[in-house]
């Protein structure tokens, strides 16, 4: 995969600049320490009942406005509840713990793939779910939660996207990164559910490079931008990545360069992701990208690609399905920061790996691996030979 | 080594109860050797059945169709593919949970490490036994024998995915 290396090398060529970093004034540190608001109120319950003390790692950023919170929750993956309910039983806390929130933040950002299969039963359960959460809700798909109808059934319970609002002297936007993908199913004849299974096999060599942000909101954004003042803050949510990290997994936007060409001019850009189910911290120019945990099951890092900004999480216990996954609450204080406060479900005192040994990223030197064989064959070897 | 000092260690090795009496010494050389002789000929005739003529391409290439045959059986039992379950007669997840949703590209599988001591099965484990860790635990699905076709298959999708890795036995 050395035209991966090549692509990179570009980004830092056409973008990392000697002098370009993100605007100086959001200097980046990292702590932990114990989280003292899920141990008060409905919280203490389900706590001390799965014997955990939610310890969370934090990224500050100065920033520059007044104080609030708000929340991120994504990648909850429900499959209907006769299939498994262990997703249900996760993103369910999740909810139930933004909610607990105190002081309580003022929207909630779910950042897709809320459906495994796309089911319209997945998505009810999960709106149904999502009642639980009573304060503002935003929303952005994922590609789990699309390539069933097309995004029907999505618009209809989430509504459209990209969308925009000020809040608090920062303008949030959310893309769609996930409609956009070539098409390979037609000419192929394959079903509604054949073209979503392709979709859901992360490690797939069918669906190809279908996360993008499009040209149609590539110009919507540029426009949205226009008016407002370069160095005031912008977070952006997406479902995938804004930059490289590994596209065989679409671990990025295919059209990540056209992004940062509008993204430029602005010094104050956060892009907050999923997808990746996992933590990850990433500079791009003057932009900074933060990756956020799924609450259903955390994919590996991948072989080659991970930021060298990002310290990795612990080594997850396959064992334990409340590890390595979660959710995130964001507060902007009045101190003029924000504080990323990963809510990693596990029971340890810390969720970034120090020794290599421990690392989830620590192996990457040692594992050279191959995309898969079995599904380059059409008809699909296998299930139709 | 040449066969007289393979001779001379089989005789040693045999372990002479009696050196000073030339009779049995003797007896037991003659032993050695004939043993020797036939151990020697039987692996020069495996030696013939297994590489007869040389090579030829339509050969090796059989040799690779029987591998990457069982490698795509494994990669679509990896990746939770219910036909080549029902066909295998297994049941690898009751969780709708395949190995591949964490493990794709068969990442973090590190077969190149193992046999090692496996934390979670608390033993000396073999990648096999890790394989049947992840079906009962977090799989919740059935456990497969050993010598299984659906084993060998995950086992050849598993090695062939990380034939890359550098081979590091016992590594944690």
């Amino acid at each position: 995969m050395d035209h991966l290396s090549n692509e990179r090398r570009e980004i830092v060529q056409t973008l990392q600049a000697p002098d370009t970093r993100p605007d100086p004034s959001l200097r980046v540190t990292r702590r932990t320490f114990l989280h003292k608001s899920l141990l008060t109120a409905g919280v203490t319950a389900s706590a001390a009942t799965y014997g955990w003390f939610p310890l969370i790692n934090t990224i500050d950023l100065a920033w520059g406005q007044t104080g609030f919170k708000f929340a991120w929750v994504s990648d909850t993956h429900l499959y209907p509840k006769n299939v498994n309910t262990r997703f249900v039983d996760k993103a369910t806390r999740a909810f139930k713990e933004v909610q607990a929130m105190s002081p309580p933040a003022d929207f909630l950002i779910f950042g897709g793939d809320l459906a495994q299969l796309g089911d319209p039963v997945e998505l009810d359960l999960g709106a149904d779910i999502l009642k639980e959460v009573k304060i503002k809700k935003v929303f952005i798909p994922g590609e789990h939660d699309w390539y069933l109808d097309m995004g029907k059934k999505w618009e209809a319970l989430f509504g459209k996207q990209p969308w925009t609002f000020d809040h608090k002297g920062v303008r949030f936007v959310g893309l769609d990164t996930v409609s956009r993908g070539p098409d390979y199913w037609t000419a192929k004849k394959m079903t509604d559910k054949e073209r979503m299974g392709h979709m859901a096999t992360l490690d797939g060599s069918v669906a190809g490079a279908w996360a993008g942000v499009g040209r149609d909101q590539l110009q919507w954004l540029q426009q949205n931008l226009s008016s407002w003042p370069k160095d005031r803050p912008v977070v952006i949510f997406t479902h995938n990545p804004l930059y490289e990290y590994y596209p065989p997994w679409n671990f990025w936007v295919r059209d990540w360069r056209e992004v940062h060409e509008i993204l430029k001019p602005y010094g104050n850009v956060t892009n907050i992701h999923g997808h990746t189910h996992q933590v990850l911290y990433n500079e791009i120019g003057k932009i900074r990208s933060i990756g956020m945990l799924a609450t259903s099951w955390p994919w590996p890092y991948a072989p080659e690609g991970v930021p060298a900004l990002t310290k990795c999480h612990l080594r997850v216990d396959p064992g334990d399905h409340f590890d390595g996954v979660g959710w995130a609450q964001l507060t902007m204080s009045a101190a003029n920061k924000i504080e990323n406060e990963y809510m990693m479900w596990r029971k340890k005192d810390h969720i970034f790996a120090e020794a290599q040994v421990d690392s989830g990223c620590g192996d990457n030197g040692n594992q050279i691996l191959s995309p898969r064989t079995a599904d380059r064959e059409w008809p699909y070897y296998g299930a139709y030979k | 080594m040449t066969l007289r000092s393979i001779i001379h260690r089989r005789a040693s090795a045999g372990g002479a109860p009696a050196p000073r009496r030339p009779a049995v010494r003797t007896t037991l050389a003659v032993s050695a050797v004939l043993l020797t002789v036939v151990a020697l000929l039987a692996m020069g005739a495996n030696r013939a059945l297994a590489h007869k003529e040389k090579h030829t391409p339509d050969q090796l290439k059989a040799f690779d169709d029987i591998f990457m045959e069982q490698v795509k059986v494994g990669d679509l039992l990896f990746h939770g593919d219910g036909a080549t379950e029902k066909k295998l007669g297994v049941e690898l997840s009751k969780t709708a949970m395949a190995c591949a949703m964490c493990h794709p590209f068969a990442s973090d599988t590190h077969p190149q490490e193992f046999p090692k001591f496996q934390e979670q099965i608390n033993k000396f484990a073999t990648l096999r036994d890790m394989i049947n860790w992840c079906i009962e635990k977090p799989n919740e699905g059935v456990k497969i024998p050993e010598d299984s076709e659906a084993m060998k298959a995950l086992e050849a999708y598993i090695y062939w995915s990380n034939r890359g890795s550098r081979l590091d036995a016992g590594r944690h």
